[in-house]
Formats: structure tokens, sequence, C-alpha cells
């Protein structure tokens, strides 16, 4: 319960951060007082049109051709109503299409293509991480492990936005065996291929951006695990199994692993607001039509209610992450208990 | 270190951990890195005669000169400048100098009864084995007030001499002269009058590929045909001619011919620059909150607390944008948004130092003697968490500089300085397209943001192990 009070406490807290933010935004006090103040340039209909829209005034009476009456509304006002729009998805207008920014994100198929891309470099970075973690522990000091450290210590540092490049530069441009950017290539909306044809392509075209989010992400996560793993391997259960004369392999998957993952669970949902964010720049570097390249536009564009809604969902998404994270908690070790 | 008495403590004792660290092979890696580092951005200007975006030192998107090296010389070419300014009359005139040298010639001209023509003209022998890339000229000619009432015709033009025999003459330029008003010529092969004139208007050669493609003596005339019976004096200044070639320096250059280990260089100041004030603010701010949460505990440690968990959540790099588009791009904004986004995981450390610190005796004991809780946490508190701010401080200036570069490759950066990811952000914005990207223009920048990473963290890891002895014994 005090879980789920927490959950609620944040989504509120994340809300109200948007809401300071974009009110203190210099941009729109100017142009409304603007507005106001000249109303003779603008076609007063248009004007208690936006000022109704962007929730300005609470009534606007159309008093004459270049004038109009306004009952302002108070900061409180505008805070509950933004406060219902979030909640209930209601994001407005992108200022690029004219359209819901709900309809731009899901029916033009970003947010698959985010999830798509997302999805699989997750779940590759996870088990090569883990895998090569789990290892480095058990064969430690060895070359094998001083590599792998090295490795993972190199991608973690360096920028992925420029590991992109590199990989552009040598897979795409010069040995050209992968796109160098897109989600599907341009023909096909002219004609497209059959189901396998299709998808070879997609798969083609999501090698680089997975590839680069993947090395981005599996540093930190075989690190944590050479830690936690290293830590498990001498406690008295690791050394029990052996006397046992258990099975390495069964030592080490088994007990050590299993033992060791908590940390694991909750690197996992703690670094989900990282991985968000290596995302944006995945995207923007292989021209990727995902949300991340959709906020990455929309800041060229000063599409605020784009940017708004963007944030609002990706910190959603990562207190939905820590919230899950919370329950497999108490699954994997039922000595927690949530009332 | 007791002999020497007139020196404090605490000198001494950095002295002895400065030893420490150098004597830890890490550290002393990741300091020799960072003060070469630091060195290149204190002498910045120093290290390059040129500035980061307002020097165009040679043809646009140059590859590095040593890849002479690795591609054989064949194709490549280099900058070269006309030199040895020489006047002469060539028909029917008299040509008296007055003083000639460097770019700058004054001389008088009188011609016969059927006009006259003398000529200016600088040198260069082409010696590279491929053809140049681009040239630029320029020259401004005063004539003196006889040249009233009576008309010159200035032409310039490009000569080819093989032998010492002219073998080919472009005539790239010419007007006619009638009033003693300064008047200049500046061209650019680039530019499409000098195309059209040297009919290269549908190819895609510029004329200087055309003109500087075999190895030959080069001149750049001015020839002044004078009318019957007239003397004039002309003043002449600025004559010159660069030759660009297709390398350039160290690093090449980028779209505009800019000068990128100038960027580099420049960069290295600002984002080190960036990285630390970042961090200062962050680490600052984190120290003051965990010390308030830790020692004043109860409701102040709760809602601290609350909060800091509260912005930890909060997907960092989606905020970044979001504020920094709000406040604006300026690299001030940028620092101050990367520091108060980077204190939350640095309070909750300090705030449990402090905590497992308060219950100690010797807490207990200045608490007993009547300390007060300021002095208690700024005397006794404080220099014991000093240890964790070290540690912080070195392992937070990366992800500031990265932050910074991953901002600025979003186009969030400042527009109006160079870092190193702003190089990148111009380095894939200038190719239009993902298919032109330069590898000289995009690889130092990020080895740049790997290697200064490298150094802190390395820095970072050797003073963890320095201040927590456990961790050393476990290795």
């Amino acid at each position: 319960m005090k879980r789920v009070l927490n959950t609620v406490l944040l989504i509120v807290f994340v809300i109200t951060l948007n809401f300071i933010i974009f009110e203190l935004m210099p941009g729109t006090q100017a142009s409304i007082s603007n507005l106001v103040q000249n109303p003779r340039v603008f076609d007063p209909t248009q004007v208690a049109r936006l000022l109704k829209l962007y929730n300005f005034c609470k009534e606007v009476t159309i008093t004459g051709p270049h004038s109009y009456n306004c009952v302002p509304t108070t900061i409180w006002d505008r805070f509950s109503a933004y406060f219902v729009n979030m909640i209930t998805f209601n994001f407005g207008d992108s200022f690029q299409t004219n359209k819901p920014v709900l309809h731009d994100m899901i029916q033009t198929g970003r947010l698959v293509n985010t999830l798509t891309l997302l999805g699989v470099a997750t779940t590759v970075a996870l088990l090569i991480g883990t895998l090569l973690g789990v290892v480095a522990a058990a064969k430690r000091g060895s070359i094998f492990d001083s590599g792998s450290v090295t490795l993972s210590l190199i991608t973690f540092s360096l920028p992925t936005f420029w590991m992109g490049l590199l990989f552009i530069m040598i897979f795409a441009n010069r040995l050209q065996l992968f796109p160098s950017g897109g989600v599907t290539p341009a023909y096909w909306a002219i004609k497209t291929p059959d189901l396998l044809g299709q998808f070879l392509t997609r798969v083609q075209y999501l090698f680089l951006p997975a590839l680069t989010l993947t090395l981005f992400f599996y540093g930190g996560n075989l690190l944590l695990t050479r830690a936690t793993m290293t830590e498990a391997l001498s406690e008295d259960y690791s050394n029990t199994g052996r006397a046992k004369g258990l099975p390495e392999r069964t030592v080490l998957f088994k007990h050590a692993l299993k033992n060791a993952s908590l940390p694991l669970v909750t690197n996992a949902a703690l670094s989900f607001g990282g991985l968000l964010g290596g995302a944006i720049i995945t995207e923007t570097v292989f021209n990727w039509d995902g949300l991340g390249f959709w906020l990455f536009n929309a800041i060229g564009w000063k599409d605020y209610p784009v940017m708004q809604a963007m944030f609002f969902i990706i910190a959603l998404c990562v207190i939905a992450a820590n919230f899950i994270s919370d329950i497999f908690y108490g699954i994997l070790d039922p000595r927690i208990k949530y009332e | 270190m007791s002999e020497n008495t007139s020196v404090p403590y605490s000198l001494v004792r950095f002295k002895r951990f400065f030893f420490n660290l150098l004597r830890n092979k890490k550290s002393a890696a990741g300091l020799t890195l960072l003060s070469i580092f630091v060195f290149i951005a204190v002498a910045g200007p120093l290290l390059t005669p040129y500035t980061p975006l307002g020097s165009v030192v040679s043809a646009q998107l140059n590859p590095p000169s040593w890849i002479v090296y690795f591609t054989g010389p064949l194709g490549w070419s280099q900058n070269a400048e006309f030199t040895g300014i020489k006047a002469s009359s060539i028909t029917g005139a008299t040509l008296t100098t007055t003083s000639i040298g460097g770019d700058s010639a004054s001389f008088s001209a009188a011609s016969g009864a059927s006009g006259g023509t003398v000529e200016v003209q600088k040198f260069v022998t082409w010696t590279y084995p491929g053809p140049a890339k681009r040239f630029v000229t320029s020259l401004s000619i005063t004539p003196g007030p006889t040249i009233l009432g009576q008309t010159v015709i200035a032409t310039v033009y490009l000569d080819r001499f093989v032998g010492g025999v002219r073998d080919a003459r472009w005539n790239i330029f010419d007007k006619t002269i009638d009033s003693n008003s300064t008047f200049e010529v500046n061209l650019d092969s680039i530019s499409g009058d000098l195309r059209v004139r040297l009919g290269l208007s549908t190819s895609n050669i510029d004329p200087a590929q055309l003109i500087f493609s075999r190895q030959a003596d080069y001149a750049y005339a001015l020839e002044l045909t004078l009318p019957p019976s007239a003397n004039i004096d002309f003043s002449l200044q600025n004559f010159k001619l660069q030759i660009r070639g297709s390398t350039w320096g160290w690093l090449g250059t980028d779209q505009a011919g800019h000068d990128i280990l100038t960027q580099l260089i420049y960069g290295a100041r600002l984002s080190l620059i960036v990285g630390l004030l970042a961090t200062f603010i962050g680490v600052g701010l984190g120290l003051v909150v965990g010390l308030i949460a830790g020692y004043l505990g109860r409701i102040v440690d709760e809602v601290l607390m609350r909060f800091t968990d509260m912005m930890l959540v909060i997907p960092g790099l989606p905020l970044l944008i979001v504020l920094v588009n709000v406040l604006g791009p300026s690299l001030t904004n940028i620092i101050l948004v990367l520091g108060f986004l980077g204190w939350m995981g640095f309070a909750r450390v300090v705030r449990s130092q402090v905590l497992s610190l308060r219950e100690r005796p010797f807490i207990e004991a200045a608490k007993a003697s009547g300390a007060g809780t300021g002095y208690i946490t700024l005397r006794h508190i404080l220099p014991n968490v000093v240890s964790l701010t070290y540690v912080n401080l070195a392992l937070s200036v990366p992800a500031a500089i990265v932050g910074e570069a991953a901002l600025s490759f979003l186009g969030l950066g400042d527009q109006t300085s160079v870092t190193w990811g702003r190089m990148l952000e111009l380095a894939r914005e200038s190719g239009g397209s993902a298919t032109n990207l330069f590898w000289w223009w995009v690889i130092p920048p990020g080895i740049g943001i790997a290697l200064v990473s490298l150094s802190f963290i390395l820095i970072g890891f050797s003073l963890d192990e320095l201040f927590n002895p456990r961790l050393r014994r476990r290795r």
C-alpha cells in the first residue's frame, strides 16, 4: 500500500514539475500579453479561440471588431485543468501536424518502433551482460575477466552518439553492410516485399541502432553482475554446493546467480531512465522514427505539447519500471513483504 | 615529514596524499592524462594561431596531411602561397618603381606614342603531385590623379611556365579603370563567375583544380594597359593569391575550411569548464542536502530524502532537454541545469555517512562539551565526509561532460561556442546526411571526450581505494 501511495505521489510530482516548467516558460506569458495588448493585429475570434484553447481565460466575450473581454484564469485553475489533461492523456495537438499528440505517437508507429528497439537492445544487453558477468566472476583474475571488464568500462565511458556515428561510418558507409538510418526503406511506400523479405530488411535496419544501444547498456550490467556474483560465490551456500559435488554450472546459475539477481533487478529498473535517454540519442543518430527521434524533432520545432507529453510519458515509464521492480523484489526474495 | 615545522600540517598531509596518489599506477595514468588536457585547455591560444570558427585555413573538408603516408602522395596537395613580387614593363612603356616588396608595390608607368603595358607578378612553384582544391585572390589598386580623363585596362592572369616558357594563360579578371579611387579585386575559385569565365559552369571541377594540376611554375599577374602618351602612378596593395590544397595540418578541416585541431583545443577548454563547474554545483548541493538531512534528521530528513528520491526517479536526459529548451541554450544555463540535476545520488551517500557518524563517540563528546549543531556539522562531520566529496567530484565530471556533449549533439548546445559535442553536431549536420561523415571530423572529439572521462574515472577509482582501504584488500 505504501508503494502504491509512493507511486501516486511521484506521478503528481512529475505533473507538477512539468506544469511549473512550462508555466515559467518565457515564451508563453510574453505572447499572451502581446495578444492581449495588441488585439488590433489579430482577428478577435481567433484570439478568443486561442485564449480559451490554452486556458488563459475562463470566459471570452467579443465586444467589438478589435476588442474582447477576458476573465483571466488563476494559476490554480490552469493547474487543475492541466492535471486532468495529463492523467487522461489529453496532451493537445502537436504544433508540427496539428493532430492530437497521442495520435501522432501511436498511429504513426512511433511507439511500436521505440518498443522494438528498446526491447531488443534491453534483452540482448541483459542476457550478454549477465552471462559475461557470471563467467567473469567465475574466472576471476583471468584474461577473460580483465578483458571483459576493460571492454565494458570502455563502452560505458564512450558517448553513445559517437559510437553510433562510428558504426555508421564503418558498417554503413565503408562496408555498406547496413543502411545508415531509418526504420524501413523508402521504396516500401511503392512496393512492399513479401513477409520474409520485410522481416529481413527490418532486421537489417534495426541492427546498428540496437547494437549501439546494447553496447551502451550491457557494460554497467556486466560490472554489477560480476560484483554481486563475486560476493555470492564467496558465501557459504556456494561452498556447500561445491562440497556436495554439484556441477560448477549449477552452483553458478542456480545458487549464486539467483541470490545475486536482487541488485540486478533494482539496477535494471533504476537504469531504465538512463536507457530511455540513450534511446533518444540513438534514435536521433540513426533517424529511427521512434519517440526519441520525435522528441528531437519537437525540440527543433519548439513543439511544446509533444515535449510535455514525451517528458510525462517517459517519466511514467520509469515510475512504472520502479514499481514493477519493487514487486519483483518481493517475488525473488520472499523475506521482503509488503503490506 | 615533521622535520620542517614551518610547513602547515594540512600542506604536509596534502603532499603525502598526493605522493600516495602518484604511487598508484592507475591514478598516475589518470593524473598524467588529465594534466595534458588541462595544459591544452589553459594554453589553448598559445598552441594554435587560429580561432575555432573564425579563421579559414584551407579548403573545405580536407583530410589531415599525414593521409599521404597511407594512401601515397598521388592526388594530394597542400596550401601554397605566391611570393617574390616583381614589376616589369612588357611593351612600349617605361616603368619606375618607387617601392616594392611583400604584397605591395608603388610605381609609375609612362607609355609611348602607341600605348604600352606594364605587369606586376608573383610566383609559386607547384610541387605537389595532386591538383589544388581552391584558390582565393586579392588585390587593391589606387591609380594617381593623372589617370583622370584616360582609361587603363587592368587584367588579372594566371600563367603557367614549363621549363621557363609560358605554356598556358588564364584570364581570370579584367576591368577598365578611369578614376583615381581605389578598387579591389577579390576572387574565390568557388564562385560561379569564375567558373563561367573559364568554361567550367557545367562541370564539377573547381578552377583551381583545372589550373594548378601540373607540377610547374605559376605566376599571378596583373597587367595594366595604358593609353598612348600617359604617365600614371599606381599603388598596389594586398597583392595575394593563396592556393588551398586538398590536405591540411594535423586534423584536417571542416565544412567551411576551419581548422579542426583548433576546434578540438578550444573544445577541451569549454568541455572541462562545463564538466568541472557543473560538478562543483552538483556536489556542493549534494553535500548541503546530505549534511542537513543526515544531521537534522526527523521531518527535515524525511522531506529532503523523499524529494531526492523523486528527483532520482525522474529521467535525466528528457528533463535536461526540456529545461534547457525552456531556459535557452546558453553555456551558463547548461552548466546550471547539469549542476542542479546532478546532486541527488551524492546527497544520499553523504546522508548515510552522516547518519553513521552521528552516533560515534566523538560527536557525543562534542555535544557533551556544549558544541552547537552548526559547529559540530562544520568542524566534526564535514571533515569526515570530505573524502567522499573528492571521489564523487572525480566520478561526476565525465557524466557532466558527456551530458553537455549529448545536449549539444541534440542541437541544444550553445550555438556561439565550440565544445566537443557541438563539433560532433556540426560534423553530422553539415554532411547533410549520415552518408557524408568524415572520419577526421568525427573521431577526434569523441576520443577527447572518452580520454577525459577515462582520466577522471581512473582518478576517482584510485581515490576511492585510497580512502576506503577495505576495497584494496578485496582485490
